[in-house]
């Protein structure tokens, strides 16, 4: 187990290390985000009260910003990797003593740390502009957390189709799965206000819990049932990823 | 102990691919065992099978006396492994990769380092340790594709084509690094096209054709199998040199023939004594000769006789292709 995470360790080190030398690719994840915030909230903000009996709509708006933003990193593992496996280097890895699922675990934590760190450059904008926070800096730390942990499980699927493909195009194609279900959730307005047969289809999304759970620290206070539906999805998405990811590691295992 | 052993090994990516047809092979310690064939022969196949990257269809494999498919990881421990295709991270430094790749085996961050300073100076990398290795020509790159193949001290490496493309200086010190690190004790499974490589560097050799070990010993044993000497006759046409070939394998002294295209290989013990025999012969048969060379049996002399054709040809193909394309 301490070989495991030993190895974990190091690739994550490497894979930050090289993002930190690529820091073009993680500004386009920065900038979507808060472009979406912007413009969302400079929309529909004025009228979100009278529309849907939204007081703060950018506390509202800021975990589809986060949610944006931890999805736009977690499809950096996936892309990768896929340039590990056409360059050979993942091969030299699997010539290692590292344990197999180390070497995609490494850079999928990667993703996760890199998704904090955008996440409170997120909450701090947000912030600055006149957002809420109603359950204060262990709130925040909580959502940051909750963040992080969704980018991890998230980042499985652009791992698994690297894994099963080396193709870039569809690793990155993995990461746009993402938008139809931000958008069959309570993304600009609460559930209560969707039409029937949209409801039915958010009732059913995993993003809805992890929307309305993040949402909840930020507008409404501590309330567990909605936080504990988000930590649900988030590891219910975790158990597919990892299993479609340890199933693609063995089938190119061998 | 066996440093390497296979029973039957076969790999087939499809039942009309069959990439390793059932090969043995038994490798003592100590040994530079040199695997010879062209491209798409099954070299790198059998490497991938016997360094646990590919799980092979049938057969037995023990690396070190460890079962590859049952204890795949302890095989990983004891090898290094520098395939044909340099697999390096252009992000990373030099230091950074054969410092993780330390690490990777769970060598200590002191050993690691020391041994990461050690390697560099060995590669002649220690300038360039600490720049980016996207910025390394290819010969850098291959020495420190090597030098991560090493860091962890294996026993056992496996080379796979390791001076492809390398120019003649980089090419020697490879040479030279294997040739030292085996007078140490260290056993070399090596692939190779460059008959030179094989007939410098190795102790044994297997040639591989179309997936089956087709001819195995030390080049001398090879090439003596043959005859010493080898007399080379090209004539106007391909028919013409099926027809030679038949009166020149009729000849006193000839050992064998070989036949490839316009070109008939004859070998013998006493070359110098048979050729005025051969041209007579040839011309009484109504046979003009359009060139005739008499030299020494060589590695490519054995190939051809083993596989039908030359590696050498094929590697020349191979050079104006590239050039070619680069044009």
């Amino acid at each position: 187990m301490t070989r495991f995470i030993t190895t974990t360790w190091l690739l994550m080190a490497r894979a930050l290390r090289e993002a930190r030398r690529q820091p073009a690719n993680d500004l386009g994840n920065a900038f979507i985000p808060l472009f979406f915030y912007a413009v969302t909230v400079g929309a529909v903000g004025g009228v979100a009260r009278e529309a849907f009996g939204v007081d703060d709509y950018k506390g509202f708006q800021l975990p589809v910003a986060l949610l944006q933003g931890a999805a736009g990193i977690a499809g950096g593992a996936g892309l990768a990797l896929t340039q590990d496996i056409q360059s050979g280097y993942f091969e030299k890895l699997m010539l290692t003593s590292t344990p197999r699922f180390a070497i995609v675990l490494g850079r999928m934590l990667a993703d996760a740390v890199k998704a904090f760190g955008l996440s409170i450059l997120i909450i701090a904008m947000a912030l600055a502009v006149g957002s809420g926070f109603e359950t204060g800096p262990v709130g925040m730390l909580v959502l940051l957390v909750g963040t992080a942990a969704f980018a991890l499980a998230y980042s499985g699927i652009g791992v698994a189709i690297a894994l099963k493909t080396g193709s870039p195009q569809a690793a990155q194609a993995g990461f746009l799965i993402f938008f139809p279900l931000l958008f069959l959730a309570p993304t600009f307005a609460p559930i209560e206000v969707f039409a029937t047969w949209l409801e039915v289809i958010a009732r059913a999304n995993p993003v809805t819990y992890l929307i309305e759970g993040q949402r909840s620290l930020i507008t409404a206070g501590w309330e567990p049932a909605a936080l504990a539906k988000g930590a649900a999805a988030i590891a219910g998405i975790a158990a597919l990823t990892f299993t479609l990811t340890g199933l693609a590691l063995r089938g190119r295992s061998r | 102990m066996s440093a390497v052993a296979a029973n039957g090994l076969v790999k087939h990516f499809s039942p009309d691919i069959r990439a390793v047809d059932g090969i043995d092979l038994d490798i003592p310690e100590g040994q530079v065992f040199g695997f010879l064939g062209q491209n798409g022969s099954g070299k790198t196949t059998t490497v991938r099978m016997l360094t646990t990257l590919l799980r092979p269809t049938a057969g037995t494999a023990r690396v070190g006396g460890i079962d590859v498919l049952a204890d795949p990881d302890r095989v990983r421990k004891l090898v290094g492994v520098a395939l044909q295709e340099v697999g390096l991270d252009d992000l990373q430094t030099g230091r950074e990769q054969l410092s993780l790749q330390s690490r990777l085996f769970g060598i200590s961050s002191g050993e690691t380092r020391r041994r990461v300073d050690h390697l560099l100076e060995i590669v002649s990398l220690t300038d360039a340790a600490d720049r980016p290795v996207k910025g390394y020509s290819g010969g850098m790159k291959r020495r420190l594709d090597l030098a991560c193949a090493l860091v962890h001290e294996p026993r056992i490496i496996f080379l796979d084509e390791p001076t492809t493309g390398l120019d003649p200086v980089t090419r020697d010190q490879v040479w030279r690094y294997v040739e030292e690190l085996n007078r140490d004790g260290v056993t070399f499974f090596l692939t190779t096209q460059y008959l030179e490589e094989a007939d410098r560097l190795c102790h044994d050799i297997a040639i591989m054709d179309r997936g089956k070990i087709v001819a195995k010993g030390s080049p001398a044993e090879l090439k003596s199998s043959i005859g010493t000497d080898a007399i080379t006759v090209l004539f106007a046409s391909d028919d013409d040199a099926q027809r030679a070939d038949s009166r020149i394998r009729q000849l006193p002294g000839i050992d064998s023939t070989a036949l490839a295209g316009r070109e008939v290989v004859a070998y013998l013990r006493n070359g110098a004594s048979a050729v005025a025999g051969i041209v007579l012969a040839l011309n009484d048969a109504g046979l003009t000769v359009s060139e005739l060379r008499l030299a020494q049996a060589t590695l490519d002399d054995v190939f051809l006789r083993a596989t039908g054709h030359h590696l050498e040809v094929d590697k020349r193909v191979e050079v104006a292709a590239v050039a070619g394309g680069a044009a």
